[in-house]
């Protein structure tokens, strides 16, 4: 599903240019759980937008689901994105001024979806993560563990392929953090694509596959589920 | 999605409270005056556009040459009306108009004061007034006519229904039968009569001088034939006059009657403003204060952004485009403008009356479809205009690094703000020192000393038996307790009235051509009046010679050009007159125009004004018993007075307008500029609040502080009447250039405003900032 080929970026510090990403080459399938890991300042969440297409390379290929996304405008990048991919951030970063439901309903509302079928779809979600009570709550009369709920509930209500999330659990206390993992691999096996940034290794082991960072290159690529190892 | 954006929208109104109120009492103020202008605007320029034929009608006016410039003049010969119609083909209708007169009239034990005009008999086919009673082809056409409006057929007759017929008793002598009763004459026109009387008799009986082409007097108006060229009928009018009179240099011209009411004023034979220019003056000062009032959205929406920008970094990161974002803050900014739409009219509502009395106009708020459209076409420009810069901004922020949370504010964005600020601040100042200097020439030129005692004179008509024993009246009203003096005379001083260029002397440069106002007077008038005099004497009853005698001012003494002026003759009208002394100049008309030359001559039977002085203190008294001893003398006369300083003082009823309107503008302008510096006051305080509990912490007092806190703010402002002081000096320089008498543009005017305006801005930002200082820094450090 995601093919990324020779990706570089970096960020202009006074005349120089700074490398954060140097040469990074990756393959995701479908269905796949990937965690990266890294160093803090390594790159990852600039790899996660980059993915998440919020953000562009300054070199190399990204084909996703087929479609040379380093090729298209903003206009096309947009559609691809609002339709296949969802975010989880580390602060949550839900909208204050909009209640539980109103925030899980938002991306649905720039898909243009009607209003019959957003509220059958947002229904279904928070029945799902057993949020239905606290529906008309706004985010700042919920505690982190159950913004987080909603935020993840937000990125997948409409049925990404993709769900990103950078380090979803890094402000939640352990027990919340379980909660949220134990969440992500039911979505995984209910079919979800699933990047996670996380300096976690317990976290780390909800996925099948640890992509390593370091210095700008993928430093070391393992695939868990099948106890195999390749360092590139 | 409009709803989500109508709830988000009110949401953040209410999360920020004073942001949201200040914008909302920015607008709704800044509309309400928006709204109060359009619709003055909109009534200036409706005036008298009311009649069917509107682009037909003309008014016949002069421009006359003389050494000293062109005066253009709606004065014309009398005989003019009937001979452009028997002449020009192209000219259907030609009326003349006599200045209205308050006329006795009476029926029965009833006798009513009223405003009464001679007209053409063509009258209403020019001017189609509605009427409720007879037919414009009949109306005023016998010469015992008169057409009297709806409401003093009322007063004379109880109703309107039977008044047709009957018989008006005019200045207790002539006897008129009503012929037409026409509807209230319309707020939207500029004539004003409450009766009409056929001209052509008035003519014959005034045959004299109205027959005379060389003198000018009542109004000429036209209506032109159907497809008829106006410049092919100004090019066959031109010479009219001079065709008929001898070395004239009169060149009449058409104007379309209601380009008069804006376009009304010339400078040198040249079209130069009227009172377009206050529409314009207005429409420009609406268009700031609402910009004002943009201004404060704006700033106060970008600088409370960061909480808006976490909602745009993580819409964009859930497939909101920039352009479905712009269109949300714009709805946004449009929203708020509609709610200041409703507080606005009912402002409007409510200060209607108080601003009808100040414009003397009859202005009603109606919402006719086009006025509505505009209201709301009004109220969306300003949403658009106050969202767009917010929309923008908000909208193109980065997401990555709003959501990292690394984002400041760029050094751009900060100048941007504080150019707005600094344009708020600059108009602010321009109006203040405006308004100080508009009051300080008012004040200047009312209490200017004229050169007589204008405050005690009264005057009314010298009308039925006065015209035959004013002697008589004289006596007795000299008796009278509370009447100091009194005489009678032509006009009332006020303005050019009577003028003459036929004023000869020997060595006179036989191309110099200047108007001498000719006064005619009556005995005592000088001592009447308190006017000094130079040299020589006055007009005396001792003298029996003195119907050929003459006075001059200073300035007609000067333009002669005579060293010794008493006991010289010079010739007036072809006759010969002795110069029995000089006057001290004195102001007769208003301090636009330099003084004129100007004559008095002895001619009792065309003094037509009776002109008392009163004593100091004791007018009431007086006036009552002048009114007594005149209704002895006409009983069933109403006594109807003037003050000649009212009069005087209505000469700048315009700048008197301007002066008041434009105080309350300024003062509204440095509202709405204040309450937003107001509320960036706050945001900056809320903003360093870590930066001044950490100061605290180390040391800082509280004047530290302080200064810490104002000085940007203070910069600004000073910044801004930097900025506003070469302006509003040219301005002011300007507006001045059209008195003669005038007050020194002294920077003092400048220097005030600057305070002003300074200590109103220390004490709206002071408030905020001594608030901040003086909290404890625990208070501060306990969010972190
Ligand atoms: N907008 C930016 N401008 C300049 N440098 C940036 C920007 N964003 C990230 N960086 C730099 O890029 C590097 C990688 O950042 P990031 O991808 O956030 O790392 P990680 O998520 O792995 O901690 C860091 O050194 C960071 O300082
Ligand atoms: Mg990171």
């Amino acid at each position: 599903m995601i093919h990324l080929k020779n990706i570089a970026r970096y960020y202009k510090r006074g005349f120089q240019k700074s490398w954060v990403l140097k040469d990074i080459s990756l393959d995701i399938n479908e269905g796949e759980f990937v965690t990266i890991m890294g160093p803090s300042g390594a790159g990852k969440t600039t790899l996660l937008n980059i993915i998440g297409m919020l953000d562009q390379a300054d070199g190399g290929e990204y084909t996703f689901m087929h479609e040379p996304v380093h090729r298209f405008n903003e206009r096309r990048r947009n559609e691809l994105h609002k339709h296949h991919i969802g975010f989880v951030f580390q602060a949550y970063h839900l909208i204050d001024d909009l209640t539980v439901y109103e925030n899980i309903e938002t991306p649905l509302l720039y898909r243009g979806i009607k209003g019959k079928d957003r509220k059958s779809m947002v229904a279904e979600v928070l029945d799902r993560f057993n949020i239905v009570a606290k529906k008309d709550l706004f985010p700042e009369q919920l505690s982190g563990g159950q913004q987080q709920l909603v935020g993840i509930a937000r990125a997948i209500v409409g049925r990404p392929k993709l769900l990103l999330a950078d380090e979803p659990t890094g402000n939640l206390h352990t027990q919340q953090g379980i909660e949220i993992m134990d969440l992500f691999k039911q979505l995984h096996a209910d079919g979800m694509t699933i990047i996670q940034v996380t300096h976690s290794e317990e976290n780390a082991k909800y996925g099948e596959r640890i992509v390593r960072l370091l210095d700008g290159f993928v430093r070391q690529d393992e695939s868990s589920a099948k106890e195999e190892k390749s360092v590139s | 999605m409009i709803k989500h954006n109508i709830k988000l929208a009110l949401r953040s109104f209410m999360r920020h409270k004073s942001s949201f109120f200040i914008n909302l009492i920015g607008l709704s103020t800044g509309l309400a005056c928006a709204l109060l202008i359009l619709l003055w605007a909109r009534d200036e320029m409706k005036m008298d556009k009311l009649f069917a034929l509107d682009d037909r009608i003309f008014q016949v006016m002069e421009h006359q040459d003389y050494s000293d410039g062109i005066l253009t003049t709606k004065s014309t010969p009398g005989p003019l009306s009937s001979a452009l119609v028997e002449e020009i083909p192209e000219i259907e209708y030609a009326i003349t108009i006599i200045d209205p007169g308050k006329y006795n009239l009476r029926v029965d034990k009833k006798s009513i004061r009223a405003s009464g005009v001679y007209v053409g008999k063509d009258y209403f086919k020019i001017f189609d007034l509605p009427l409720i009673n007879g037919n414009s082809d009949q109306i005023l056409s016998a010469d015992n006519n008169i057409a009297i409006s709806e409401s003093l057929a009322k007063s004379l007759f109880g109703t309107a229904d039977q008044a047709i017929g009957q018989a008006i008793e005019f200045e207790g002598v002539d006897l008129y039968t009503i012929n037409g009763i026409f509807e209230d004459l319309p707020d939207n026109f500029s004539q004003n009569f409450d009766f009409l009387l056929p001209y052509e008799p008035y003519y014959q009986e005034n045959i004299a001088w109205l027959s005379n082409w060389g003198s000018n007097s009542p109004h000429t108006m036209v209506l032109l034939a159907q497809g008829a060229n106006e410049d092919l009928v100004n090019e066959k009018i031109g010479d009219f006059i001079k065709k008929r009179v001898e070395n004239s240099q009169v060149t009449l011209f058409l104007k379309k009657y209601s380009d008069l009411h804006l376009y009304g004023n010339y400078r040198n034979g040249k079209q130069a403003g009227g009172r377009i220019e206050y529409v314009r003056l207005f429409s420009l000062i609406a268009i700031f204060i609402l910009f004002i009032a943009c201004i404060n959205f704006m700033n106060l929406s970008t600088a409370r952004a960061s909480r808006r920008a976490k909602e745009v970094g993580v819409k964009k990161t859930i497939g909101a485009r920039q352009q479905s974002l712009i269109y949300q803050f714009l709805s946004e900014s449009i929203l708020l403008t509609l709610v200041s739409l409703i507080i606005a009219l009912s402002l409007v509502q409510l200060t209607l009356p108080q601003f009808n009395l100040l414009t003397n106009k009859q202005i009603a708020l109606d919402f006719s479809t086009d006025l509505v459209l505009i209201f709301l076409g009004i109220s969306i420009i300003t949403g658009l205009i106050a969202g767009s810069y917010p929309a923008l901004y908000l909208s193109s922020i980065n997401p990555i690094n709003v959501l990292k949370g690394t984002m400041k504010s760029s050094l751009g964005e900060l100048w941007v703000r504080k150019g707005l600020v600094v344009f708020q601040f600059t108009i602010s100042f321009i109006l203040i020192a405006a308004v100080l200097i508009v009051f300080k020439q008012i004040q200047y030129i009312q209490n200017q000393q004229i050169g007589y005692d204008k405050d005690q004179l009264v005057y009314f008509n010298r009308d039925g038996r006065l015209q035959n024993q004013i002697e008589a009246f004289f006596t007795q009203a000299k008796e009278l307790e509370g009447v100091q003096n009194i005489s009678s005379i032509a006009h009332n001083l006020v303005g050019q009235q009577n003028n003459t260029r036929s004023v000869e002397w020997e060595g006179k440069d036989p191309t110099l051509d200047l108007l001498f106002e000719n006064v005619r007077v009556n005995y005592d008038l000088l001592e009447t009046i308190g006017i000094d005099l130079k040299e020589g004497r006055a007009f005396s009853r001792e003298y029996g010679t003195d119907s050929s005698a003459i006075l001059l001012n200073e300035t007609a003494v000067s333009i002669i050009g005579m060293t010794e002026p008493v006991g010289q003759r010079i010739k007036i009208f072809g006759e010969e007159r002795e110069i029995i002394g000089v006057i001290k100049d004195f102001q007769f008309q208003s301090a636009r125009q330099e003084i004129k030359p100007l004559f008095f001559q002895l001619v009792p039977h065309y003094s037509w004004l009776m002109m008392a002085s009163l004593e100091k203190g004791k007018e009431s008294v007086g006036l009552k018993n002048l009114e007594t001893l005149y209704e002895s003398f006409n009983p069933g006369f109403a006594f109807d007075y003037s003050f000649v300083d009212e009069q005087y003082a209505k000469q700048y009823v315009a700048e008197q307008r301007v002066g008041v309107l434009s105080r309350y503008f300024a003062g509204i302008a440095i509202i709405i500029s204040c309450l937003g510096l107001f509320g960036l006051a706050i945001f900056t305080a809320e903003r360093r609040k870590k930066e001044i509990g950490i100061r605290k912490v180390l040391g800082a007092t509280i004047q530290n502080i302080l200064t810490l806190l104002t000085k940007d703010f203070i910069g600004i402002v000073l910044f801004a009447i930097l900025v506003g002081l070469p302006i509003a000096y040219i301005l002011s320089k300007n507006w001045l250039n059209r008195f003669v008498f005038k007050i020194d543009l002294d920077i003092g005017y400048f220097g005030l405003a600057a305070l002003l305006m300074l200590i109103i801005a220390i004490l709206t930002i002071g408030s905020q900032a001594l608030q901040a200082a003086r909290m404890a820094p625990k208070e501060y450090l306990r969010n972190e």
